[in-house]
């Protein structure tokens, strides 16, 4: 009788597309998550310094900020950060067995990776003036005719508006996904000390970053 | 990709998990006879499986890959292609196991 070695037994097909995307870290950790999840921190960063949108918060997305460069960049350094910190906490507090520093921080910052797509989709011409004219009209007083903005780019605005809140909820199954398989949690205990972690980052974020920004 | 799905067709033909467990009453099952494949002599008695042989196909093959990996988690990785901290989940589960196994044979 031929047998199949071991590793052959045990090898799958191969990750999908699916799986690649809502489950990356089976696959991947470590180090390569490490640098390329810094990589899209700091591009989303940029491109966010360029169509003014910036995150600032562990969960959160606005337009329209005339900052420096760098902060747009710190922004997410911060985000990634401030929760991988309270994760790995939690982690250490309610795992059953050891885990790597290194897997923890790198699948967190390689699931901020839809942050770039948020970002790109706010470059988007129709959106920019969109955010340029209801800027406009909001710092001044409130003209008689009321606010008024082409349809089109209503229409635009509200499909990227949709595309980057769909991002955000794409990005917390990541970070929520990083959390379950880096340090072997599941269920209850896992989706509980999760949302708590989520929103312990939330705050420490923002009052970081509301620091930075006031100095 | 054809290879792959032969392979996996192949795993399900070979692959029967060694049954442990009475279909029955749920009690542990053990061996009663052994047979010579090449002289067909057999040799009858009673053999508790041993922990390891008790575990899934699936675990079974994993340990000796992990041996024969040196018990190194990273070149598992490498060879399964899933990440480091997913072999480590697997192991971790295999010990659970492997536990739950010692403590019911000492509870018996």
């Amino acid at each position: 009788m031929t047998t199949l070695a071991p590793e052959k037994r045990l090898a799958t097909r191969g990750p999908t597309v699916v799986s690649l995307l809502f489950r990356p870290f089976d696959y991947i950790a470590g180090t390569q998550s490490l640098l390329i999840g810094i990589v899209s921190i700091l591009t989303a960063g940029f491109l966010g310094s360029l169509s003014r949108t910036h995150f600032d918060g562990v969960l959160d997305m606005h337009t329209g900020l005339a900052a420096r460069r760098a902060l747009f960049l710190a922004a997410g350094i911060i985000n990634w950060l401030s929760l991988s910190v309270v994760l790995f906490l939690m982690g250490k507090l309610v795992s059953r067995t050891a885990f790597r520093a290194v897997d923890l921080f790198g699948t967190q910052a390689l699931a901020r990776w839809p942050t770039v797509i948020a970002a790109l989709a706010a470059l988007a011409p129709p959106f920019q003036r969109l955010v340029a004219r209801l800027n406009v009209q909001l710092s001044s007083a409130v003209p008689a005719g009321g606010f008024s903005v082409a349809t089109g780019d209503l229409v635009f605005g509200g499909l990227v508006g949709l595309a980057a809140a769909l991002c955000l909820v794409w990005m917390v199954w990541l970070m929520y996904h990083s959390y379950t398989v880096c340090c072997n949690i599941r269920g209850g205990k896992a989706l509980g000390t999760f949302i708590a972690g989520l929103i312990i980052a939330e705050v420490i974020s923002k009052v970081v970053l509301s620091r930075f920004l006031s100095a | 990709m054809k290879h792959d799905v032969m392979i996996t067709k192949w795993m399900v033909k070979i692959m029967n998990d060694l049954p442990t467990l009475c279909p029955s009453c749920r009690s542990r099952l053990s061996v009663k006879r052994l047979t010579c494949e090449k002289c067909r002599t057999e040799v009858e008695g009673a053999y508790a499986l041993p922990p390891l042989a008790r575990l899934s196909c699936g675990d079974q093959a994993f340990v000796v890959s992990f041996v024969k990996a040196s018990g190194s988690l990273k070149e598992m990785a490498r060879l399964l292609g899933f990440s480091y901290p997913t072999v480590r989940n697997r192991l971790d589960g295999l010990i659970e196991r492997l536990a739950e196994a010692e403590e019911g044979d000492e509870k018996r």
